[in-house]
């Protein structure tokens, strides 16, 4: 017997039923449906991108122009906002937009990009409270409720597709009488079995990875590499739905008690693990409330204005690569306002690090949980692969954060030093540009939960496998 | 035609010994058990090819069990199960090229006409080549009415099922037929389109063993009888050695008190 | 005959292993929510009431200062915790916990609980309100997708019949068991939920009871419809396992596709400006206003104002017209956020309606509403938390500015003390009336009570018209 003959036979028996072909049928509308969701909302961070780096070049047009005028005699329009004072060119009036990208995968996985910010304003004033603002305009509910994204389809919806298909390839059989007619012919039961499962993953794979591959390469995905790593995890995961489900059925029971069984874990594992597990964190990992760092933040700021021109001179002190430009009078109060500033930053920033050391320790641990369930390690592994999970942006935050120093670095000097900045000068003034992780740093992230979920399904695969040797025509 | 002079008037087998790979199929001393409960206790039997030997015996007598063994679907306690001169232990693919298995309701898939199933159950049985054209001229053999070979086999009535049955054993030209309750629900005329069947089987010298609770369907089809007790084996006679009211005298003594239905 | 029944089916599932097991996992997960939701609003109360105090604190403490710098130094708000948000966090986590009230601007709200949280939480948020939303419709599912339907298949439901017991008392017999077997596990919950708002922080307050009561009836109505639509399912359906299959399509369209569907629908249909374009445009408006908001002009102020005193130089102003000027200006900024705010907020209330009105497909929409209208944690409550510190904020500008114009003079350097500062009302947020909550959720109760109006009817038609087997 050919395997031809079996994908013929199994094709037809799918094709005959009609309440199967309507569900891929359905299948492939909610992926299609998915998909162009998440190439509208990449449209729209691409078109908000479009108009930051509008508005930027604007901004320093006029910038350049008024520079312009003043060096010809001009007055600043006003002198509060004196383009030649670097406090004021390195101000937020004049920020450096710090912009992510979408993902790699953007299309195939919204993630967390809807909630956290992709594009920040940097100036010389960023500091440890800029990270704290929102990210995208977005109704409080849909962020809630989250969007229909193909990774939503394919962690929440695929495995029940393949439990449709799978449940009962050998109950159903039995059930049927088909069972001793075929194993009066001279093959094993478990090639059979092999065949029907392998025509099973075949089909929604063809569906799952068809869309992913073929919808992201028309919506602009460029990132083959990343695509194989996107079909490799969606693969393991059917996989291992499909693992379960020879397990469940080894076990010689009904179809009905399959499918309860199935559903039954579908559930635990989907929905109910992930729950307990977020709850579990909750109670054993809190993460430590912001609320504290306002009062903090509050107490440094108030000290800091009292302080300034003790600041001033403890700064010089901590910074004597600063010394030699030494304050001129006229700047002197340019020079305190900034000693404040980083006064306040350098509190700020040692309430942050402590806050930020605990948040962390608490997502590490809340990191090791996703292991309860394939669910949540497919989810976490889709969006990292996509670029849309947590790791790209915190990626893009230590970036971001690389930059604002940058700009410190370029503006500070020339504050305490009283320099006056031209024309010329504003085409220098650093800008940013995200460094996307290494295709073997995604690798790196996504082989343990690769490796993991591998090992489930070989742990419920291989008893099933096992046990399909010893069926038998009789039950 | 009628049904009784269907059976062909030739002579019968004769009891002759004859080595031991002409026998089609051949029980030694097979036994099986179902926990503490003996369901076939040390079993001899032979079918040698043009036979059709018939089991009889009440429910749990081991006529089933006997099917089972023979197809593997179950590992004897003890002894062997023979098929064309093969043991089922160690060739359990091998031996069911020669079987065909047509159990009391032969269950097909409902959504694929007869033709579909019989094209799969043939290629399951290797013989793929065969080509639809082909097929169609054995599942007319076989007597399915030309307009139900593309209808779905959902359809069908359990005689047009067991149509398709007889099409796959000759499709996959077995030796051998193990039967289990063939007749059991037909109506009479198509009972006896069964037998008629049977009998052309034979006629190509395929040994058939039949387990069945029709006495009648028995005496008229079969060439030989083996009464069945308790996972034993308790009478064997050749059907043209006895008349029908015979039979059924020579049935119920071996029943004892105790009986056990029809 | 009914009591019978239903004594007979409760007897029958908790006997049931399966039944014994998913209660057990879904009673269990829906207290562990409740008390980590209780624990986690009590930690968050006071947690807030501290801020609030050290934020009134510092402005108390400010010292001498010109009052317009004590405005741009502003105070900080904390949005205070309903005592049954710990039944449903609602889009809390999602709109933010403080906002500052400074001079000029009117500040979002910061510090999203969720954004702090990673993915893995965010797959799975769940809070005791999604057990009740979407575990408790499937134990019900579990408990009675068969009810009638395996009956039929086992061919008890034809001798049942044949008994003489009426279809519809042989129903409400199937409901009543299904209902006592949830009661097993829901009013321990729901005692346990009592008493923790009851014994939270000193008793709770009549409205706080008011909304409670209301939630377990919207609650009560949600279970009621999936329980008929159950058994109007179980009576019709060809077989037990399409039962289940039928039902836990239902299921998974109203809890998991259905609200993300509703996202979409109403994006599409009201779209939001994106951040940049709302910050854009709300900055080009204070720069030049926009239709017949004019930005203030602080020559012809202090021209009107010489006009309006009577006199001709600005020292013998009894009022300074930087005082004026600024309040005019914040004036001025208000009308600005006014214009797109009130834009943007509109623009979220008619999404929630689509919401609403999908809630025809999904009553879980509906529930989800109530339910987060009656915690205090949907977007309506949030814009009036929102719209209550704007006022505040409003009011303490106005006075900032007006002690300004009223106790000093042109050019002369004033600094204003503690006694101003102290002076000011704090700010006491007064949560919405249930009514107003109810008139909000008007839509979603009515839809609420169509489902269960249907279901009831669906199931009754089912159990009149269904096939004996």
């Amino acid at each position: 017997m050919r395997f031809r003959h079996h994908v013929r036979h199994e094709w037809r028996l799918l094709r005959a039923d009609r309440l199967l072909t309507a569900t891929l049928g359905l299948f492939a509308v909610l992926f299609l449906y998915a998909l162009l969701n998440g190439s509208a909302w990449v449209r729209f961070q691409e078109d908000t991108l479009g108009a930051l780096a509008e508005a930027r070049d604007e901004r320093d047009a006029r910038t350049r122009a008024e520079l312009r005028r003043i060096a010809s005699g001009g007055q600043p329009s006003s002198p509060f906002r004196d383009p030649r004072a670097p406090n004021v060119l390195g101000s937020q009036r004049n920020s450096r937009p710090a912009a992510l990208p979408p993902g790699p995968l953007a299309t195939l996985a919204i993630g967390q990009s809807d909630l956290l910010p992709f594009y920040y304003d940097v100036s010389i004033y960023t500091n440890d409270q800029t990270f704290l603002q929102n990210g995208e305009v977005e109704n409080p509910l849909h962020l809630l409720v989250g969007r229909f994204d193909l990774a939503f389809v394919l962690v929440y919806l695929l495995p029940l597709l393949v439990l449709a298909l799978s449940y009962n390839v050998l109950s159903g059989e039995r059930e049927r009488g088909t069972l001793p007619m075929t194993l009066a012919q001279p093959v094993s039961a478990r090639s059979t079995l092999g065949v029907k499962l392998v025509f099973r993953v075949i089909v929604v794979l063809f569906l799952a990875l068809g869309v992913s591959v073929v919808g992201g390469l028309a919506t602009g995905v460029r990132d083959v590499g990343r695509l194989a790593l996107w079909s490799t995890i969606v693969t393991s995961y059917a996989i291992f739905w499909l693992g379960l489900a020879t397990w469940v059925n080894s076990r010689g029971r009904s179809s009905a008690w399959n499918a309860t069984v199935l559903v039954g874990a579908w559930l635990l594992l989907v929905v109910v693990f992930p729950a307990a597990v977020n709850v579990a964190a909750g109670l054993l990992h809190p993460l430590p409330s912001r609320v504290e760092m306002i009062t903090v933040q509050r107490e440094a700021s108030n000290e800091a204005v009292n302080r300034r021109s003790e600041l001033l001179a403890r700064y010089l002190e901590d910074h004597p690569e600063m010394s030699g430009a030494v304050v001129s009078e006229a700047s002197s109060s340019a020079a305190l306002a900034w000693a404040a500033t980083e006064e306040v930053n350098r509190r700020l920033g040692e309430v942050v690090e402590r806050y930020q050391g605990r948040l962390e320790e608490q997502r590490r641990l809340i990191g090791t949980y996703r292991y309860a369930s394939p669910a949540l390690l497919a989810h976490d592994a889709l969006l990292e692969t996509a670029g849309t999970g947590d790791g790209r942006f915190s990626r893009f935050e230590a970036q971001v954060r690389g930059f604002a120093q940058e700009l410190k670095d370029f503006f500070v000097p020339a504050i305490l030093a009283g320099d006056r900045m031209t024309e010329a000068v504003v085409a220098d003034i650093p800008s940013f540009r995200y460094r996307e992780a290494g295709f073997q740093t995604v690798v790196g992230r996504i082989v343990p939960a690769l490796a993991a979920l591998l090992a489930m399904t070989l742990l419920v695969s291989v008893p099933g496998w096992r046990a399909m040797r010893d069926v038998r025509g009789t039950s | 035609m009628t049904g009784l002079t269907s059976v062909p008037e030739e002579p019968r087998p004769t009891e002759a010994p004859r080595p031991a790979d002409t026998y089609l199929l051949e029980a030694r001393a097979l036994s099986y058990r179902y926990g503490d409960h003996v369901a076939l206790d040390s079993l001899d039997l032979r079918v040698a090819p043009g036979e059709i030997y018939c089991l009889l015996g009440p429910n749990g007598a081991g006529k089933t069990t006997t099917i089972n063994l023979f197809l593997g679907f179950l590992e004897p306690a003890s002894g062997s199960a023979w098929v064309a001169g093969r043991d089922v232990a160690t060739a359990p693919l091998e031996t069911k090229q020669y079987l065909a298995y047509i159990p009391e309701q032969v269950m097909l898939y409902r959504n694929l006409t007869g033709l579909e199933n019989l094209e799969y159950f043939a290629a399951l049985a290797g013989k793929s080549s065969i080509g639809r054209a082909g097929l169609r001229e054995i599942l007319q053999d076989a007597g399915l009415q030309p307009d139900a070979v593309d209808r779905r086999v959902s359809g069908y009535s359990k005689g047009m099922r067991q149509k398709v049955g007889i099409a796959i054993a000759m499709a996959k030209e077995a030796t051998t037929l193990l039967l289990d309750e063939p007749t059991s629900g037909l109506d009479p005329k198509a009972s006896n389109e069964f037998s008629e069947l049977l009998g052309r089987m034979r006629e190509r010298g395929v040994a058939v063993l039949m387990a069945t609770h029709d006495l009648f369907r028995a005496k008229q089809t079969g060439t030989r009888v083996g009464i069945m007790r308790r996972g034993r084996l308790v009478a064997e006679r050749e059907t043209a050695e006895l008349a029908h009211a015979d039979l059924e005298r020579v049935y119920l003594e071996h029943m004892g008190s105790d009986g056990g239905t029809i | 005959m009914i009591l019978r029944t239903a004594r007979k089916e409760l007897t029958d599932t908790v006997r049931d292993g399966r039944f014994r097991w998913a209660a057990l996992l879904v009673g269990a997960l829906l207290l562990v929510a409740l008390g980590a939701g209780w624990m986690h609003v009590q930690e968050a109360r006071a947690q807030h009431e501290t801020a609030r105090a050290t934020a009134r604190e510092h402005w108390d403490s400010q010292g001498e200062k010109n009052p317009h710098s004590a405005a741009h130094y502003g105070i900080y708000a904390f949005k205070p915790r309903l005592p049954l948000s710990f039944v449903d966090q609602g889009v809390d986590p999602y709109t933010g916990t403080s906002v500052w009230l400074e001079a000029h601007r009117q500040n979002d709200f910061v510090l999203r609980a969720a954004q702090d949280a990673s993915a893995v939480q965010r797959f799975a948020s769940i809070t005791a309100a999604g057990v009740l939303q979407q575990l408790i419709p499937l134990l019900i599912i579990l408990l009675s997708f068969g009810a009638l339907a395996f009956e039929r298949e086992q061919g008890t439901l034809r001798q049942i019949l044949a008994l003489g017991v009426p279809r519809k008392h042989l129903a409400w017999g199937k409901a009543l068991g299904t209902a006592g077997a949830l009661a097993l596990l829901l009013v321990p919950a729901a005692a346990l939920g009592a008493a923790a708002v009851v014994g939270a922080g000193g008793g709770a307050s009549g409205a706080t009871l008011g909304r409670a009561a209301i939630l377990t009836l919207a609650y009560f109505g949600y279970f009621s419809v999936w329980v008929a639509l159950s058994l109007a399912v179980s009576a019709k359906a060809s077989s037990a396992r399409t039962a289940l299959v039928v039902l836990l399509a239902v299921w998974s369209v109203n809890g998991l596709v259905a609200p993300r569907v509703a996202v979409d629908l109403s994006k599409s249909l009201y779209p939001t400006p994106s951040a940049f374009e709302f910050a854009h445009t709300v900055e080009r408006e204070m720069a030049n206003g926009v239709d017949d908001i004019r930005p203030p002009d602080r020559e012809a102020i202090t021209a009107r104002l010489l006009e309006e005193h009577g006199v001709e130089r600005v020292d013998d102003l009894p009022v300074n017209p930087s005082g004026i000027t600024l309040q005019e200006s914040e004036e001025f900024g208000n009308r600005i956020y006014d214009r797109n705010y009130e834009a943007l907020w509109d623009a979220f209330e008619r999404q929630s309606r689509v919401h609403d009105a999908l809630a025809v497909l999904a009553p879980g929409l509906a529930v989800r509403a109530l339910s987060m209208g009656l915690a205090g944690t949907d977007v309506e409550q949030h814009r009036h938390f929102a719209s209550a510190a704007e006022d505040y904020r409003r009011d303490l500008m106005r006075a900032m500015n007006m002690d300004l114009a009223l106790n000093s003079r042109a050019g002369e350097t004033y600094l204003a003390d503690d006694e101003l500062w102290e002076s000011q009302p704090p700010f006491d947020y007064e949560a919405p009336s249930l009514a107003w909550v109810l008139g909000n959720r008007r839509l979603s109760a009515l839809v609420l009570l169509f489902w269960v109006v249907g279901a009831a009817a669906a199931a009754a038609f089912g159990v009149r018209r269904m096939e004996v087997g």
